[in-house]
């Protein structure tokens, strides 16, 4: 049975990536003129097709682009309109900060973090796409963490929080889990998500600036990893 | 040199616990991590919870939005920008055709050129996927680069900008660990190269290879320590006229708010002993470490020549030798500090001078170049001076991924 719930997952997962692939390759294209803007050139006339063409000596104007609406048509299928993601699909950015989001942004777009999906949509980013989006990655509010069933294993939680202790999540991600700066928020995150992650900072396929995660994952087992993930992603979010 | 180099270590120690965990062994073993070398000795509380250290922006900030206009210099100095869009700018070297050569850190890890192409100037990138090339030095037509671990020669750069190549290893038994392992390297008037390795803790008891200023001939060879109980210098240079080695130094973190200072220090030449600056047992020459310090004293320790403030991470510095500046800059040192991550109250983030005295100490400082802290927080960060042949000065700053250039008069 287990096999078959998984074989589903699966099946399912495809199908809304490629539906989300289709639909941003869709929601992209309105934005191409834009995306496509070289500092100097005209403004494109297809951006605001009731515009009148612009004087051919004119100083172009910077074209202003709205990112919270490219964010509800590139970003949204996957992460949601509240950034809360969702299991088996794509990380919660709710809560996460802003400099965090266009850290992973950069890596994304340099080939440095491995995901197929976000180095496609990554790859042409512009500097003003990367500070756009993660300003507005950046104010999506963090949510309460939600209930992921009613009545959680105080064994496994309890294995997660010492594990999180002897291996200094608190130290960088905070007493409260919840991030800062550069540093990711862990609290409620979506358990697929992190344990996926934290196997490939242990396996050294996925590396930050440093290899400090590299580092403080190493020694533990894949059953660790799984405790602490079950932990973090029902840890509310305070200290 | 490359990062998948410096992998190998942790990638066979991954494969080995792999290996237990499908023998079986489903239980958490007992070894807990260490706490990032930076947080250790942070003290408890909402204070300091989330302070850590900030990469610089992984976004360079556009020409006409860097902080030009926020910065105060003396009268008669003006500032303009010098290059744009370097990420992550960091160490700057000039060769003898007037290609600027820019060293990076974390964040982008390359090594870049600033060419001169009909007036009109032109960043290139010379080489990427670097494991923390900071140390830059150019002699006599060749650039030497080092990484933690190793120290690679690229000879007549300035003639092979399009393909630099490979270069040449000269050094490879640096110790290769990143905390406080990014280097500063320079070579002296007597043609040697030299070379920092940082405490690699915040503070701890190092080995000896460890908090140290060594130096050795231009191959490689003859590798020797000429300064221990250094904690982490990233900015030295030679006195114009006497020769000796001049460095900055970045003190331990934790203790407090407002200390120990991080200073301007001198080593003397020929010294009867390798001299000893204390770390980690001793700080700003007069200060016994609460933890380190016990049954030890700061009696024999080499004393700074100045106190540079509590965390303002004194980053390059430069003797000033150029012809541009008014004549009370000769033999000045121009000291770039970085201002604090782990302090509340944000300072610092400018360029000061400090006036040697002639007897190895310093008679007066100013700062130079300030209005980079607003609302507690970072407009810039300046990260290395730079003295060029006409006599202006390019200050880098790796927050915003860009390079000034002070000058004076009508130049």
């Amino acid at each position: 049975m287990a096999l078959g719930l998984s074989e589903l997952g699966h099946a399912l997962v495809g199908l809304v990536l490629l539906m989300v692939v289709c639909s941003s390759v869709e929601a992209q294209t309105p934005a191409k003129p834009v995306a496509q803007q070289r500092p100097g050139a005209a403004p494109s006339t297809s951006a605001k097709p009731a515009a009148a063409p612009a004087p051919a000596m004119a100083q172009p104007a910077k074209p202003v682009v709205d990112y919270g609406q490219r964010y509800t048509q590139q970003c949204a299928a996957c992460h949601g309109a509240d950034g809360r993601g969702a299991p088996n699909l794509a990380p919660s950015l709710a809560g996460q900060h802003s400099f965090y989001a266009i850290t992973q942004l950069f890596l994304f777009k340099n080939g440095r973090r491995d995901s197929d999906m976000m180095n496609a949509l990554a790859k042409d980013f512009s500097n003003d796409d990367l500070r756009g989006f993660s300003e507005v990655i950046g104010k999506l509010p963090a949510q309460a963490t939600q209930p992921i069933d009613p009545a959680p294993d105080q064994a496994r939680l309890a294995m997660g929080k010492s594990l999180a202790g002897s291996h200094q999540c608190l130290s960088c991600h905070g007493r409260d889990l919840a991030g800062s700066q550069q540093v990711p928020r862990l609290a409620g995150q979506h358990e697929d998500y992190l344990k996926r992650v934290m196997s490939e900072f242990r396996s050294g396929k996925r590396l930050g600036y440093t290899t400090a995660m590299n580092e403080a994952l190493t020694s533990l087992t894949p059953q660790d990893l799984e405790a602490l993930a079950y932990y973090l992603a029902r840890h509310p979010g305070t200290p | 040199m490359f990062v998948t180099k410096h992998l190998k270590k942790p990638a066979a120690l991954v494969a080995f616990t792999l290996g237990m965990g499908c023998a079986g062994l489903g239980y958490a073993q007992d070894k807990p991590a260490e706490e990032p070398f930076w947080a250790v000795g942070r003290p408890k509380g909402d204070a300091t919870a989330t302070m850590a250290p900030v990469p610089s922006f992984p976004v360079a900030t556009p020409a006409d939005k860097l902080p030009i206009s926020k910065m105060k210099l003396p009268p008669g100095f003006k500032v303009e920008v010098f290059a744009s869009d370097i990420l992550d700018a960091r160490s700057m070297r000039e060769g003898d055709n007037g290609t600027v050569f820019v060293s990076s850190l974390f964040v982008a890890g390359k090594l870049y050129a600033i060419t001169n192409q009909g007036g009109k100037r032109e960043v290139k990138t010379l080489a990427e996927k670097l494991f923390l090339p900071s140390g830059i030095e150019y002699h006599k037509g060749n650039l030497y680069l080092a990484t933690p671990k190793d120290i690679t020669v690229f000879e007549n750069i300035e003639a092979n900008l399009g393909n630099i190549g490979k270069g040449k290893v000269i050094y490879d038994k640096l110790p290769g660990e990143v905390p406080h392992g990014w280097k500063f390297i320079k070579v002296s008037p007597d043609n040697k190269l030299y070379v920092s390795i940082g405490a690699n803790c915040n503070v701890c008891d190092v080995k000896p290879e460890f908090a140290t200023i060594n130096r050795m001939n231009l191959d490689g060879s003859g590798f020797e320590v000429v300064a221990k109980g250094v904690r982490n210098t990233v900015g030295f240079d030679f006195h114009p006229k006497t020769g000796e080695l001049w460095y900055t130094n970045n003190a331990r973190d934790w203790l407090s708010e407002d200390l120990p200072n991080d200073t301007l220090n001198r080593v003397a030449k020929n010294p009867k002993e390798i001299p000893d600056f204390g770390f980690p047992y001793c700080h700003q020459g007069d200060f016994v470490d609460p933890q380190f310090g016990w049954g030890k004293s700061c009696d024999k320790v080499a004393k700074p020549a100045l106190k540079l403030g509590a965390h303002t991470a004194p980053l390059g510095m430069r003797f000033y030798n150029g012809k541009m500046f008014p004549a009370k800059y000769q033999g000045a040192i121009f000291i770039a500090r970085h201002g604090p991550w782990n302090r509340t109250k944000k300072y610092a983030a400018d360029i000061m001078v400090a006036w040697p005295d002639g007897k190895g100490g310093i008679s007066k400082t100013e700062t130079f170049l300030t209005g980079l802290v607003e609302n507690n927080g970072y407009l810039g960060r300046p990260a290395d001076v730079m003295v060029m042949k006409d006599g202006s000065m390019l200050i880098s700053d790796d927050h915003n991924g860009a390079i000034y250039r002070v000058s004076y008069g009508k130049k």
